[in-house]
């Protein structure tokens, strides 16, 4: 079961900011997926290695440039950004 | 009672291929912002990286340099962080299996300091802050870099200097990264400790994120030696903490708590597939690497009889190396082309950048010619140093100041014959050296070397006059 501090560190990781009501439920639904991510541990011993599944190795690129995108594509889901930038405006 | 300083160092040098890691778009610094971006680097979903083959090349190159054994399988894990530098949320690096391990940099004093391990990973992109608001440019995001881990191996600021200096050397030699550290491709995060003079367990850490200049390095490395040990003997404990240096008032502050290691949650990055290598394809890339500079450096000090300060200066800088090299090579006495290069063209490039670049009209052949007519006996050092500076302003060759018949020398006869000339018209000089005053004979000699047009050697000569005054 996971602790109520666990699940704000969590959630402070991930930057998302439960309210009191919410917190029950995300540490449920937590012990659900963490449930779900122990059947895949048995599979594999070592929790962090990824099999390789497709049994794919060195898929690698020549180091040959590819023109970038422009600008204005880049920054075109954020309003065009400011100034050529990602604009970030203050809070709080 | 008296502390040890312990002291590890990451390293982070950027690398200079043409494109990022995991996409084409262009690797270049100080272009406009977010013009070196695409689907796959601005971390847009759907996107697929594929690794740079010429990444994991360079990696190779310094695992080789420094030393290390390279992993024959090695793979990208994710290291999860949420901060707008990062556009994916997570930074792929390595963490399982880095590509190198368990190298060393030898300091001059012989000590090595061992090299934990190198991974490849992506830089983050570039934050500007402007009156509390964030600029992002992801121009820099997925920048190839490599993490050079060292194990807590530096005793003193002055052994972390010299570590971080020979690194610098080396990666620029094998042609990895250049390693400004004022530009940011190359940069460092210092772990200090302190324990009781030879004490075994090592005292708590703290760590001074992203030093980008050696000097504030190695100062902000003292003050910490200091702070630690005030707070132990106090009778406090040290915290462990990630710090920032602050260069206006040369210490140290507490940066914003940032996640412990089990908080990345590292796992394998599923979107990229296994390294495999063999020991073929390792062999055929350490046949690419050039002599290292600590071997060039044995070489000119063994072999050369060049004094180590000198040797030193040369080594440093591989152009000037390499200058050295083409110009020294086939000549009986190299050390007089790094007398050359060190008391008259580093006379006028004084600063590190230059020095780098080592841009001079002369070529390596135009200097090789002075020193041979030198060897050969047919021109002094006198009328060579004076011949080099005109040849280091005009870049034109040694026969455009010094004509053949210049060149001819002068026979010993002639030189007697002059110094018999020089004593009867100096009598009153020759007195005065025979009653003691040995400067006098530099009134003869000077007479001798005007009529000699610089030619004649001014110590040969000298002995001549001696003989004949004493006759
Ligand atoms: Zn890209």
């Amino acid at each position: 079961m996971i602790s109520r501090d666990e699940m704000l560190n969590l959630a402070n990781l991930s930057k998302l900011y439960l309210s009191e009501d919410e917190i029950e439920d995300a540490m449920k639904e937590m012990d659900g997926m963490i449930d779900f991510a122990n059947q895949i541990k048995e599979m594999s011993p070592n929790s962090h290695e990824t099999p390789n599944i497709n049994g794919l190795s060195n898929a690698l690129r020549d180091d040959e440039v590819i023109e970038s995108y422009p600008q204005n594509k880049i920054l075109e889901n954020v309003n065009g950004g400011k100034d050529g930038y990602f604009y970030i405006k203050k809070y709080n | 009672m008296s502390y040890d300083l312990v002291v590890g160092l990451e390293t982070h040098v950027e690398l200079l291929t043409k494109t990022k890691i995991f996409c084409g778009c262009k690797n270049s610094f100080g272009s406009e912002p977010n013009t070196n971006c695409c689907p796959i680097c601005i971390g847009l979903p759907g996107t697929l990286p594929k690794l740079n083959r010429e990444v994991v090349n360079f990696a190779i190159k310094a695992g080789l340099a420094l030393n290390c054994k390279i992993n024959l399988n090695s793979k990208m894990d994710r290291k999860n962080y949420v901060y707008p530098d990062l556009s994916k949320a997570y930074q792929i690096s390595q963490f399982y299996t880095p590509i190198c391990k368990n190298g060393y940099v030898e300091l001059s004093s012989g000590k090595r300091i061992r090299i934990h391990q190198i991974h490849m990973e992506e830089d983050a992109g570039k934050l500007v802050h402007k009156s509390g608001d964030v600029y992002v440019d992801y121009n820099r995001g997925g920048v190839p870099l490599l993490e050079i881990v060292t194990e807590p191996d530096i005793s003193s600021s002055e052994e972390a200097r010299e570590y971080v200096e020979k690194l610098q050397m080396i990666m620029r030699y094998i042609g990895v990264s250049d390693c400004k550290m004022q530009e940011g491709s190359m940069r460092c995060d210092v772990n200090v400790s302190v324990k009781p003079e030879g004490s075994r367990v090592l005292g708590t850490r703290t760590e001074i994120k992203n030093m980008n200049s050696i000097t504030f390095m190695t100062k902000a490395i003292d003050y910490e030696y200091k702070r630690h040990v005030a707070v132990i003997e106090s009778g406090e404990k040290v915290v462990q903490q990630t710090l920032r240096y602050v260069e206006s008032t040369n210490s140290t502050e507490s940066m914003r708590s940032k996640e412990d290691a089990q908080d990345y949650r590292y796992f394998g990055d599923p979107d990229l597939v296994e390294i495999n290598l063999d020991d073929l394809y390792i062999e055929q890339i350490r046949n690419t690497l050039p002599e290292l500079p600590t071997n060039r450096f044995k070489r000119y000090t063994n072999k050369f009889g060049i004094p180590e300060k000198d040797a030193l200066l040369i080594v440093k800088y591989k152009n000037v190396s390499d200058f050295f090299e083409a110009a020294s090579a086939g000549l009986k006495n190299p050390k007089a082309v790094s007398n050359f290069i060190i008391g008259q063209i580093f006379r006028n490039i004084e600063t590190e950048t230059e020095r780098e670049k080592f841009e001079i009209l002369v070529s390596p052949k135009q200097l090789h010619e002075l020193v041979k007519l030198i060897e050969d006996g047919k021109i002094n050092m006198n009328l060579a140093k004076k011949t080099f500076s005109k040849m280091l302003e005009s870049g034109k060759d040694v026969t455009d100041f010094i004509s053949e018949d210049d060149m001819k020398g002068i026979s010993d006869n002639e030189i007697e014959a002059l110094c018999r000339e020089a004593v009867s018209k100096n009598e009153a000089a020759a007195k005065d050296y025979l009653s003691g005053k040995e400067k006098a004979i530099k009134a003869i000699l000077g007479y001798v070397m005007k009529a000699t047009k610089g030619k004649g050697d001014a110590l040969k000569i000298e002995k001549k006059l001696v003989e004949i005054i004493n006759q």
